[in-house]
C-alpha cells in the first residue's frame, strides 16, 4: 500500500479515494479529486493552472531545489520492519519536515521582499509627481508674491503715467 | 489562465456538443503521445501508412502533430496554414508533463524546469504522378 501522487495536481491519493485512468497504452494516471481528472479529460495543462503543485513549483513561486527535498522518494525496495529503525525514522521525518517548512516559508518571504521594495519605490515616485496635491507650489511664499503684485502694479501704473 | 485563449472557431461542429468530446470513450490523443509519435522511427511509419479504407483518405495524408487524417494533400497543406496546426505546434515545443514531474513537484525530488523541444511542420513530399 502506497500514499500515490495526484497526475493534474500533485496532491497525496489515499488508498480508496480518487481515481485511477488507464490510457489504452497501459499509462496510469492518478487523480486525487472529480476535478483533477475531469480537468484531465478536458486535457488542460497541469503546468499552465494557476492552483497546481506543477504550476507554482514551475513558475518559482515555492522552493524547488533544496537538500530537504531530497528525502521523500519513491523506494522500491522493501525494509524489514525493526522497531528501533522504526522509531528512528519517525523522527527523521519529524525534523526534516520541520526544516523543509521553515525553509519554504523563508523562500517565500524573501520572494515577496522584491515585490515590497518595488511597491515602495513606486510610492515615492508617485509622491514626487503629484507633489502639489500635498503641498501648494506657492505655499509659504505669498510675501514674495505679494512683493511682486505690488512691483508690477507700480509698473503699470508708471506705464500709464507716461 | 489555463484554459484555451481559442478565438473563432465557432460554427466548428466538433464545439457542437463539446460534453461527448470529453468523455473518455472518444479520447484523442494527449500530447505526450504525440511526442513518442514524433521519434524518427514512429513517424515514419505513421507518416507511410497502407492504404485502409476504413481511414479518412485512406490514411495517406496523415498530420502528425495535429493526429488528424486529411482526404488529400491539398486539404493537408491549407491545414499546416491553420490556427490549429500552429497552436498545436506551440502546444508541442514544450516537454511532455509525466507523473515523475507532478511528484517531483509535490516534493519527492527536486524540481526541475521542462525543457524546450524542437519542433517543426512535417516535411510535405512534392511528387507529382
Amino acid at each position: 500500500m502506497r500514499i500515490e501522487k495526484c497526475y493534474f495536481c500533485s496532491g497525496p491519493v489515499y488508498p480508496g479515494h480518487g481515481m485511477m485512468f488507464v490510457r489504452n497504452d497501459c499509462k496510469v494516471f492518478r487523480f486525487c479529486k472529480s476535478k483533477c481528472h475531469k480537468l484531465f479529460k478536458k486535457k488542460r495543462n497541469p503546468r499552465k493552472t494557476r492552483w497546481t503543485k506543477a504550476f507554482r513549483k514551475s513558475a518559482g513561486k515555492e522552493l524547488t531545489v533544496d537538500n530537504a527535498l531530497e528525502f521523500e522518494k519513491r523506494r522500491n525496495i522493501p525494509v524489514k520492519y525493526q522497531r528501533a529503525l522504526w522509531n528512528k525514522t519517525v523522527e527523521a521525518m519529524r525534523k526534516v519536515e520541520d526544516i523543509k517548512r521553515k525553509r519554504q516559508a523563508r523562500f517565500i518571504i524573501n520572494r515577496l521582499k522584491k515585490g515590497k521594495e518595488l511597491e515602495k519605490e513606486e510610492a515615492i515616485q508617485e509622491v514626487k509627481k503629484n507633489i502639489h496635491l500635498i503641498k501648494a507650489p506657492h505655499a509659504g511664499k505669498a510675501k514674495e508674491l505679494e512683493e511682486k503684485m505690488v512691483q508690477k502694479l507700480q509698473e503699470d501704473v508708471e506705464m500709464d503715467d507716461n | 489562465m489555463g484554459k484555451s485563449k481559442q478565438s473563432g472557431n465557432h460554427n466548428s461542429d466538433k464545439k457542437k456538443n463539446i460534453s461527448k468530446l470529453w468523455k473518455t470513450k472518444r479520447r484523442t490523443k494527449d500530447l505526450d503521445q504525440i511526442h513518442t509519435d514524433m521519434r524518427p522511427d514512429q513517424a515514419a511509419k505513421l507518416l507511410k501508412q497502407d492504404v485502409d479504407f476504413d481511414v479518412t483518405g485512406c490514411a495517406q495524408h496523415y498530420c502528425l502533430h495535429c493526429a488528424r487524417y486529411f482526404v488529400d494533400l491539398k486539404s493537408m497543406k491549407e491545414h499546416f496554414k491553420t490556427k490549429l496546426h500552429k497552436k498545436r505546434l506551440k502546444k508541442l515545443r514544450d516537454e511532455p508533463y509525466t507523473q515523475a514531474e507532478a511528484e517531483r513537484a509535490a516534493g519527492m525530488g527536486s524540481y526541475i524546469p521542462h525543457k524546450k523541444v524542437e519542433v517543426q511542420t512535417q516535411p510535405v513530399e512534392e511528387d507529382m504522378d
